[in-house]
């Protein structure tokens, strides 16, 4: 799914805190958004997801400035689980698409297998660690083969297995199903394993963006440059 | 000490001879308090909702006023109730009072803020982050809301029971709504009331453990499921 913004801003109380005169995000690609506290990336990506509303500007999705809901989903930093089992978990949003049983047991199947999730199908959402917790609301998410995909921070405290599982199913998926994948990543290492293309926010204003290695090795902007040498003060 | 002991003793013959009357207050209580709370049921868990997913002018009052009628004195509430359904009461004309359905209004009036109460606090908790995962997962208004009552279904069903709890153990309103009419509007709280006014203890311990099985019967009902489900 293309993605394009043109004169989006968000502001609460006054305070502009997302200030983007245009941008876009490539159909197909897996694009890192990278930047300090408070750049406005979290704020993006709500817009994006519809959880929130511009206070200009719109955001195009293929085009059409009306959001396909059932076409798009994120993953929260701490995702919300269901207080039910796992496999119910993965088949919710199936069931909201009034999936055939067959089939939704067959698809919780795939993704249980692809995320070693299969010995805790009938595990209770609560008794998850926060690792594997995270790896449910992924393929919950991916249950329904979303067009577009967006992560806030989903592997920001997990262990580097399960962080290396996830980026492991964000490359497969994008590169077999043409998932438009949106990673926001604290990690520059994360992004550089990861994501082809990356936008560098800071204070709510897009600051570069292109080639994911390009910028992450040798960025044109100079804060861009402070920021991936770490000497960028908020 | 002998006194207790031997009421206790009697207490229990007196249950297991199968004594009409009181299964006839027993079984009234029941029906009073199953109906009320039915019906508030039915009332505050959609007002509890409404309440804690939209914002409007007024909310905190009206938010206070409930938390205050949470705690409601049972014989306020029975007083209004009578006052509106008394012969010369704006209701009067309905001939309720000494009824059994004055009764029931009296127990929803002092049930339905506890629900509508309780329902508003899980409501507040939860609704901001189901509703972010229904939109994020591609859920519809209606289907958020499903899910927003799926996830409060323990906390639901403790607000139910605590409304049950407050019904069948109140004596104040149905006292004065129903005045105790043996036959008619006797319940359980009503007669422990009269028993011990008449010195009649043995009897009196008996509807008390009547009383205190059935609480108990119903928060085990709660337990298990509680149990079930964070199981």
């Amino acid at each position: 799914m293309e993605l394009s913004f043109e004169h989006l801003t968000r502001a609460y109380e006054g305070k502009t805190v997302l200030d983007l005169e245009h941008g876009s995000i490539k159909s197909g690609s897996r694009t890192g958004i990278i930047g300090p506290n408070g750049a406005g990336k979290s704020t993006l990506l709500n817009l994006i997801a519809g959880l929130d509303q511009a206070t200009s500007g719109k955001i195009y999705y293929n085009g059409e400035a009306r959001i396909p809901g059932e076409a798009i989903t994120l993953v929260f930093q701490t995702p919300y689980l269901i207080s039910a089992t796992v496999e119910k978990n993965i088949a919710y949003p199936l069931k909201l698409r009034g999936w055939a049983e067959e089939k939704i047991e067959e698809r919780v199947g795939f993704l249980c297998e692809e995320l070693n999730l299969t010995g805790m199908r009938k595990k209770k959402a609560w008794k998850l660690s926060g690792g594997e917790t995270q790896k449910v609301a992924l393929a919950r998410a991916l249950s329904f083969h979303p067009r577009l995909l967006l992560l806030d921070e989903p592997t920001a405290n997990i262990d580097p297995a399960t962080t290396a599982e996830i980026e492991k199913m964000l490359i497969k998926i994008n590169e077999e199903e043409k998932t438009t994948v949106v990673l926001i990543t604290h990690n520059l290492a994360q992004a550089r394993r990861t994501c082809d293309r990356c936008l560098f926010l800071k204070g709510g204003k897009l600051i570069e963006e292109g080639n994911a290695q390009q910028i992450l090795a040798a960025p044109k902007n100079e804060l861009t440059r402070k920021f991936i040498a770490g000497e960028l003060l908020i | 000490m002998d006194a207790i002991g031997h009421g206790i003793i009697e207490a229990f013959k007196l249950i297991f001879s199968g004594d009409r009357e009181i299964f006839e207050i027993v079984g009234l209580s029941l029906y009073v308090s199953c109906f009320s709370v039915v019906f508030s049921t039915c009332l505050g868990i959609p007002l509890g909702i409404l309440l804690g997913t939209h914002q409007f002018k007024g909310k905190g009052i009206i938010v206070r006023l409930i938390y205050t009628f949470m705690s409601l004195p049972p014989v306020i509430a029975g007083l209004t109730v009578f006052l509106i359904l008394m012969r010369r009461g704006p209701l009067g004309s309905l001939q309720l009072n000494y009824t059994v359905t004055a009764m029931i209004i009296a127990q929803i009036c002092l049930v339905t803020p506890i629900i509508i109460g309780l329902t508003y606090n899980m409501v507040k908790e939860k609704a901001p982050v189901v509703n972010r995962l229904g939109i994020t997962l591609g859920a519809e208004p209606l289907a958020r809301m499903k899910l927003l009552i799926y996830e409060m279904r323990v906390g639901i069903t403790t607000a139910v029971v605590t409304g049950f709890g407050r019904a069948i153990s109140e004596v104040g309103a149905v006292m004065i709504v129903g005045g105790n009419i043996k036959g008619q509007t006797r319940v359980m709280t009503t007669y422990i009331s009269e028993l011990k006014g008449m010195g009649n203890y043995d009897r009196a311990i008996a509807v008390g453990i009547i009383l205190l099985v059935l609480s108990f019967l119903v928060n085990a009902i709660l337990y298990n499921f509680q149990e079930r489900e964070s199981r």
